[in-house]
């Protein structure tokens, strides 16, 4: 991963690289003196706590360009490893970065970064100051991440689910993810940003042990709208999801 | 004409809002939970102020995120904080440039 970050930090105008995790936790990081570890750690906590502000806002966010009076910040989303933890790339540049080389080799990078991490190959804030090991995974048959969402825990998947950032939930179709992305949606007008962390406390209640399906759709909306206290907001967020519902089973019925 | 104004008149921009950096709304245009995003895009500015002025980049100015399907623009102005909610990611930069043409003609 060392390597990784190197070739970054070599392009002209960037002055430091990083991965930290969603903890907030330092992996790798390479800069000029003044960028130390401990600098680095320190910013990648404040960063983690962003990026959650971000989910929030925008569970599909991708990457984030911070432009300050002297320089930019550059955060990538790296999506989520086998370990089921997710990872961001971090830059910290300068007016001499030229974006659209940068642009290239933060994707390559990116591409690397991710086997690396999937494969096991992430080097630990330990071994920083040892000589750059192998990358095992870059030269493994194991696909590049594609961002896909994996339960560690139960080896479930689920995909179409990252644009409302339910990412600790489990779902047993596409059909049944983009279902909770309406839920969070139309909860969001009348709790605002909280309504993902209810769908996702919500789909605990109604689906413990199985992976959430449209068959558990009307449980889940009838505990949902007990989150609103209004009661012509209750039931307009019923009627909207009802009408949803409807429309999918006429859709579901056509030949 | 205001800054929150300025800003929804751009035909990419779906919804904006107006707040601070301690996450205190003032405004909204075209978005229901005015509050909520206030709160969390006054937040996000504020962290990411605090890490720039720990890495030595001065004042941040704005703050752009993109999706897939979606991309929002936080833009600073003294301690205003203007989040503007743009339809396609790739609109973004019309937005920016926009927002960066209209601070000019200001000075």
């Amino acid at each position: 991963m060392d390597t990784i970050l190197q070739s970054l930090l070599d392009l002209p105008g960037v002055n430091a690289t990083l991965v930290f995790d969603g903890d907030g936790q330092l992996l790798a990081h390479r800069g000029r003196a003044v960028y130390d570890r401990d600098l680095c750690q320190q910013v990648s906590g404040w960063l983690a706590k962003a990026v959650d502000a971000v989910q929030l806002q925008q569970g599909d966010w991708e990457s984030m360009t911070a432009q300050f009076a002297d320089g930019k910040l550059l955060l990538r989303s790296l999506g989520l490893s086998r370990d089921g933890k997710s990872h961001v790339l971090a830059l910290v540049a300068d007016a001499a970065l030229n974006p659209s080389f940068a642009t290239v080799a933060i994707r390559v990078a990116m591409a690397k970064l991710k086997k690396a991490l999937d494969g096991g190959g992430a080097a630990s804030s330990q071994n920083l100051g040892a000589p750059p090991a192998p990358q095992p995974a870059a030269s493994s048959s194991v696909p590049p991440s594609d961002s896909r969402p994996v339960l560690a825990n139960s080896g479930l998947s689920w995909s179409k689910i990252s644009s409302t950032g339910l990412s600790r939930i489990a779902v047993a179709d596409p059909a049944s993810a983009a279902f909770l992305s309406s839920c969070a949606k139309e909860l969001a007008r009348y709790v605002g940003p909280i309504a993902k962390v209810y769908v996702e406390e919500s789909v605990r209640r109604v689906s413990p042990e199985n992976p959430f399906a449209l068959a558990a759709s009307r449980a889940l909306v009838e505990d949902l709208a007990g989150q609103i206290e209004d009661v012509e907001d209750r039931l307009k967020f019923r009627e909207t999801l009802a009408a949803g519902d409807r429309l999918r089973f006429r859709t579901l019925e056509k030949p | 004409m205001s800054d929150l104004t300025l800003i929804t008149g751009l035909p990419e921009v779906k919804s904006a809002v107006l707040g601070d950096l301690a996450g205190t709304f003032f405004d909204a245009v075209e978005e229901q939970d005015g509050e909520g995003v206030c709160a969390v895009m006054g937040f996000l500015a504020s962290l990411v102020t605090q890490v720039g002025n720990e890495l030595g980049l001065g004042a941040l100015e704005r703050v752009s995120l993109s999706g897939a399907a979606e991309a929002h623009a936080v833009l600073l102005r003294g301690s205003s904080v203007i989040a503007a909610r743009v339809e396609r990611p790739g609109a973004l930069a019309a937005v920016e440039k926009a927002w960066d043409d209209a601070l000019q003609g200001r000075r």
